[in-house]
């Protein structure tokens, strides 16, 4: 018997969304602290955030049919605080509450003050790592049963968020997008670590168990390396990198400032983007369950 | 199809219109939606409980049905019936859904073109086909016509009856593709043609190609789970190691079409070790010293040559059997060494009733029994007499002279139907086009006839090749006259309506064969209903119908078996008989000697064998989705190879590979395993159904038959579906 | 108190199904759901073979990992001791199948909710007796039900002497005793 994931891409683009609205909103907060001046990009970021988060919380609940079927039951999600998911349910909506009260103090062009801004923060992380942590307590796959991966999708939230806040920017504000020195270098890293996190989820994963084994192959040689190495590596990690590296290192500050500069960099973003919807596609379809009776391998 | 809306009657009076009404387009209702609301309608119905049979193989097990919403809920096996002692197999469950299975045979079809059918009328269906049955008596003689049958209890009954009412012996079983040549070899030997091997109580029993795991009738699994867990030798021959192996102490694995080989040379062992029973011998036997003269030159030497089993092991096995005996035998085997695969599976079959033989065995506890069974007696109403006696013997008696004439060639009867010899075909339950030989050749000799009829519940590739499909009801619906079953007790049983007719146009086979009998001018021998001709029958032996609906089966404990040496047969001289003038008549040599298959695989080839899976029962089941789901869950239909010719071939577990014979080439995956010998591919006998109605079961694997040549076995006249070579490649490779 | 368990015998598992199909008719079931699963292997090598087979389903774990991932106390565990899913809270998120080491939940595409065995004595068994269909179809009796906490009960009885034990050690407390 062949083993099919439990869920597919419906569920990874819920979690790289709800990642994604989250690192916005950090994206925000780091710049109403390092860059107060960027007001349009920190708008951006609380733009992007609740609607982000609020398609991928659509996109789960039409996953969960039952409840897409029968609404009112999703009113017993606060039911066991023992599972995760409650947690994330609190975190997410806790979060909507405030990334929502930032877009209208934005829209009303009132200051959004600090306190609202430092919560929605630690907020956007709680979500980001609950993304990691709801599969990471799933002892059957190894991919997943790690203290890694909260961490991973982490770095990966903040990466995308920023990355979409900056991407966005560049469209219609350019000259603010020149002013964010300190974000883009921060961005800049993202990739860097991420890529350094999921070499080492592989490693130490593909060593603890033959399931773990079997899904680590699946994604380097099996059936999602051409996902894995040309997506997910290439054009969402290593590709921003060097982009980034030679934009912000190498070339001159008249280029780095340029429009056709800025379209490289949007293309560095969009590559993180893509990049971190593949990290989650390919994690939620690579896992493999441990065995039970007979190794499945 | 037809225009007539599908509703059931007394269901539209029951308010639930509403409900069917919102899934009524242009006066058609869907048969999901009249489903949902009837069962909304009877929503508050108890749950009933009703005996019956089963129907998804031949063994016709009893079972109670919990009926709830006139639907069937939980089925259990029941106790009383020997076959399933209480316990039914996967089948059982299963098999249940084929009531409400969207793919049934709802009206009577009239063929239009290739592939094609329009719906008409009963009256107009049965004027039709009467009026050519008539011409064709009227103009050929009713030896023109034909009918082929997979028994069942009203099937059985009718079917004869209707043939003998026309003055046609042409009344065929499937037995041609099942156990005929085993039935008719041992009829030569035993004047009989079923023993039961004594298994649970038994110090040793070979079995030879059949496994009660795989083919499984729970009450035979049970005798075997019985032996095996007493300590007895049980030991499986098998070019496969079956799931019975379970229960055995050792497998054996054989090159298939061999088995005549092992058995002559184990026989060779007892007689030239004086290990035989010469009381027994002695006493109750013919001819022994005509076989004791031919046996010498089967040597395990030799045998080991032609088997592929050490000869150690061989003459070990002897031995073994006869230091057990008389607990001891070689169980008679069923379709795969015996029943029909083989150029020399009837001898095969001969020769293991002698081999028993020497064992005195006959009989004996532990040994192998003829199970006692109950019948019938006269009935005395007029309506129940008899049609005058059919004179002429049945066609392909005289091609196939050992054919036991109760089952008959039935592809005989089909190929004469090509070559203009049968004009009318009528098929009743019987997928013998897609499942008996070669289904191209088959269909293109049924579709040759004058007249082609079958009956079912589905479509199948018989129907496909007919002119006319009469449909049937589904098991569950309908009532059959008594079914007598042979056991250590006996017993009768009873099929009955466990549903209420859900196709209205959809008949029962007794009312189906009353209507055809009258629309041919022979009306006069069914002037009556089952009900009554059920009754009538348990009434001679002192039970009701009435009686039989409430106690489901009736065991007559009085008749149970008595293990006693059986002296006396039913053979012309009264004794075995390890001589045969018939079958020296039929070119065999008088006491069974080795007969050459009529294939064997060269290096780098292989023989193609079939065989049941325990979810499956030939085509039968294929289309029915509780089991054909299980099948493609696990890869099922998957043909096995042996594992270290599949490494030599550079062939790993799940490629693609393309099999050919001289018929057919085809691809499938294949699953890679160590439990076949290297020179068979084992194909399991139920898939590679192309039929478009058959939504569940279409274009998945292969179809065993598809790569065998029609041909017929000399003399006994099975299919010898397994005389078939066939290659694979990798594809890709 | 009653805490209810099963054994299974797969010395005597023929992997004819029968379990699977009886199961789908007790409760209900369309072809495709299947609270049932199977795992098999071969030992050896031709023609010194072995195989085995293994029929799993849900474990009515005492540490349910499927009850403690559940969000909405859908899943939960009764009375007896058997671990059910009340289907009218169910939302269908399916992690408890994700949670589930064993892999024998499943969803139901009609439905969308999840579901696995429910140990039919727990919940009304139609066949003859305090039993579950799978016991009673299983055609070389393969299975004991019975109550773990009676310590007269023929499934206690049979546990020690055959020494069964949990199919994959004793993570969740499984209440499925396995002999291989």
């Amino acid at each position: 018997m062949t083993y099919e994931p439990i869920w597919g891409s419906i569920i990874a683009w819920y979690l790289f969304l709800a990642g994604l609205g989250a690192g916005a909103f950090a994206t925000s907060a780091f710049l109403s602290w390092r860059h107060p001046e960027a007001v349009t990009m920190r708008k951006i970021g609380h733009l992007i955030a609740p609607i982000a988060v609020g398609i991928g919380l659509v996109l789960l609940m039409v996953d969960a049919e039952a409840g897409f079927a029968n609404p009112q039951r999703f009113f017993l999600l606060l039911g066991n605080f023992g599972s995760v998911m409650s947690w994330g349910v609190v975190f997410l909506s806790v979060f909507m509450v405030v990334a929502l009260a930032a877009l209208v103090l934005d829209f009303l062009k009132r200051p959004v003050p600090g306190w609202l801004e430092n919560a929605g923060a630690v907020l956007a992380l709680c979500v980001a790592v609950y993304t990691g942590a709801l599969l990471g307590v799933c002892q059957t796959f190894p991919l997943w049963n790690n203290a890694l991966l909260p961490i991973l999708f982490l770095v990966s939230a903040l990466s995308t968020g920023a990355a979409s806040v900056l991407a966005t920017s560049i469209i219609r504000h350019g000259e603010e997008f020149n002013r964010v020195g300190v974000l883009k270098k921060f961005h800049f890293c993202l990739p860097i670590i991420e890529l350094l996190l999921v070499m080492s989820l592989l490693f130490i994963t593909q060593s603890n168990s033959e399931a773990g084994w079997a899904s680590v192959m699946a994604l380097v040689s099996g059936k999602y390396a051409l996902a894995f190495w040309l997506g997910l590596v290439f054009v969402g990690l290593v590709g921003p990198t060097i982009l980034e590296v030679w934009l912000l290192f190498f070339s001159a500050k008249e280029f780095e400032e340029s429009r056709l500069a800025h379209w490289l960099s949007f293309l560095s973003d969009a590559g993180v983007m893509v990049g971190g919807f593949l990290l989650r596609y390919l994690i939620v379809v690579a896992a493999l369950p441990l065995p039970v009776a007979v190794p499945l391998f | 199809m037809s225009e007539s809306t599908i509703t059931r009657r007394g269901f539209l009076k029951q308010g639930a219109v509403a409900a069917a009404a919102a899934g009524t387009v242009g006066g058609l209702i869907s048969y999901d939606a009249w489903s949902k609301a009837y069962a909304a309608a009877d929503s508050q119905q108890e749950v009933k409980k009703v005996h019956s049979l089963c129907n998804s193989c031949s063994s016709k097990c009893g079972f109670t049905a919990h009926v709830k919403n006139g639907r069937v809920g939980t089925m259990t096996g029941d106790d009383e019936h020997p076959y399933c002692e209480g316990t039914l197999c996967a089948r059982g469950y299963g098999y249940a859904a084929v009531a409400y299975s969207e793919d049934r045979l709802t009206h009577p079809l009239k063929r239009i073109g290739e592939g094609e059918f329009e719906a008409i009328s009963w009256d107009d269906a049965l004027t039709e086909i009467g009026d050519k049955i008539k011409a064709i008596v009227a103009q050929d003689g009713p030896e023109a016509l034909a009918l082929i049958m997979d028994p069942r209890p009203s099937g059985s009954y009718y079917t004869k009856r209707f043939m003998a009412a026309l003055g046609s012996p042409n009344t065929y079983t499937h037995g041609v593709a099942c156990n005929l040549a085993k039935t008719s070899g041992m009829t030569q030997a035993l004047g009989a043609g079923d023993f039961t091997s004594d298994v649970a109580n038994s110090k040793m029993v070979i079995f030879i190609g059949r496994s009660y795991a795989d083919g499984l009738r729970p009450g035979s699994l049970h005798s075997l789970q019985k032996g095996y867990q007493n300590g007895s030798h049980i030991v499986m021959i098998d070019p496969r190691m079956n799931n019975s192996c379970t229960y055995a102490t050792e497998w054996i694995p054989i090159r298939p079409a061999t088995d005549l080989a092992l058995i002559l040379a184990m026989a060779n062992v007892l007689v030239a070790e004086d290990l035989y029973d010469h009381d027994y011998v002695d006493n109750y036997t013919v001819g022994f010293e005509d076989w004791a003269s031919r046996l010498p030159e089967y040597t395990p030497e030799w045998a080991e040559e032609k088997t592929g089993i050490p000869a150690d092991t061989i003459v070990r096995l002897a031995r073994e059997m006869a230091a057990a005996a008389p607990q001891a035998s070689i169980e008679q085997g069923w379709r795969a060494a015996t029943g029909c695969s083989h150029q020399n599976s009837g001898e095969t079959a001969r020769a293991i009733c002698l081999f028993n033989t020497l064992l005195g065995c006959w009989g004996v506890e532990g040994g192998a029994y003829f199970p006692p069974s109950v019948s019938v007696g006269k009935l005395e109403d007029p309506r129940f007499a008899a049609p005058p006696k059919v004179e002429a013997k049945i066609a392909g008696s005289k091609e196939y002279p050992l054919a036991v004439g109760s089952m008959g060639v039935a592809t005989h009867a089909v190929q004469q139907a090509g070559e203009g010899n049968i004009k009318g075909l009528i098929f009743y339950q019987s997928n013998c086009v897609g499942g008996y030989s070669n289904p191209a050749q088959l269909a293109e000799w049924t579709k040759a006839a004058d007249l082609s009829v079958a009956i079912d519940v589905q479509m199948t590739e018989t129907c496909k090749a007919c002119q006319y499909v009469l449909p049937d009801t589904s098991y569950l619906e309908r009532l059959e006259v008594p079914e007598f079953v042979g056991g250590k007790i006996p017993v009768v049983a009873l099929r009955d309506r466990v549903l209420e007719k859900i196709h209205p146009e959809t008949r029962p086979v007794d009312e189906i064969f009353t209507g055809l009998a009258k629309a041919c001018g022979v009306g006069q021998y069914f002037d009556f209903t089952v009900d009554e001709l059920a009754d009538a029958q348990l009434k001679t032996v002192g039970l009701s119908l009435a009686q039989l609906q409430e106690e489901g089966i009736h065991a007559f404990s009085e008749k149970a078996w008595k293990p006693q040496l059986k002296t006396e047969w039913k053979t012309k001289s009264g004794k075995v008989e390890f001589t045969s003038e018939a079958c020296e008549k039929a070119g065999f040599t008088p006491s069974p000697t080795w007969v050459e298959p009529l294939v064997m695989p060269k290096e780098g080839q292989f023989r193609l064998v079939g065989g049941k899976q325990t979810i499956h029962t030939h085509t039968q089941t294929a289309n029915i989705a509780p089991l054909m789901e299980i099948s493609k869950q696990y890869s099922l239909e998957r043909p096995w190879l042996n594992a270290g010719v599949a490494k030599q071939m550079g062939i790993e577990d799940g490629d693609e590979i393309e099999i050919s014979s001289e018929m057919f080439t085809g691809r499938t995956r294949v699953k890679v395993t160590e439990r076949i010998e290297p020179t068979s591919l084992y194909l399991p006998s139920h898939y590679g159904r192309m039929i478009p109605e058959q939504h569940v079961s279409y274009n998945v694997g292969l179809s065993q038959m598809d790569f065998v040549p029609f041909h017929i076995e000399p003399g006994y006249g099975g299919t010898m579906a397994q005389e078939v070579i066939v290659t694979i490649k990798k594809v890709g490779a | 108190m009653t805490r209810y368990g099963m054994l299974i015998d797969t010395t005597n598992c023929i992997g004819c199904f029968a379990c699977r199909t009886a199961c789908q008719r007790q409760n209900g079931l369309a072809a495709n759901i299947d609270y049932i699963r199977y795992e098999d292997r071969e030992t050896g090598t031709f023609p010194n073979v072995g195989f085995e087979v293994i029929p799993i389903q849900c474990m009515h774990c005492e540490d349910a990992p499927c009850v403690s991932v559940c969000p909405t106390g859908a899943s939960y565990i009764d009375e007896t001791g058997t671990v059910r899913v009340d289907e009218q809270k169910c939302i269908g998120c399916k992690y408890c199948m994700a949670a589930c080491p064993y892999l024998v939940r499943v969803h139901n595409p009609e439905t969308g909710a999840v579901e696995k065995c429910k140990f039919c004595a727990a919940e009304s068994f139609e066949g003859r007796g305090e039993t579950c269909s799978c016991v009673e179809a299983c055609v070389t009796g393969c299975r004991i039900f019975g109550d773990l906490d009676d310590p007269d009960s023929d499934l206690n009885k049979a546990i020690a002497e055959r020494n069964a034990l949990p199919i994959a050690g004793d993570r969740t407390k499984a209440k499925i005793f396995y002999v291989r």
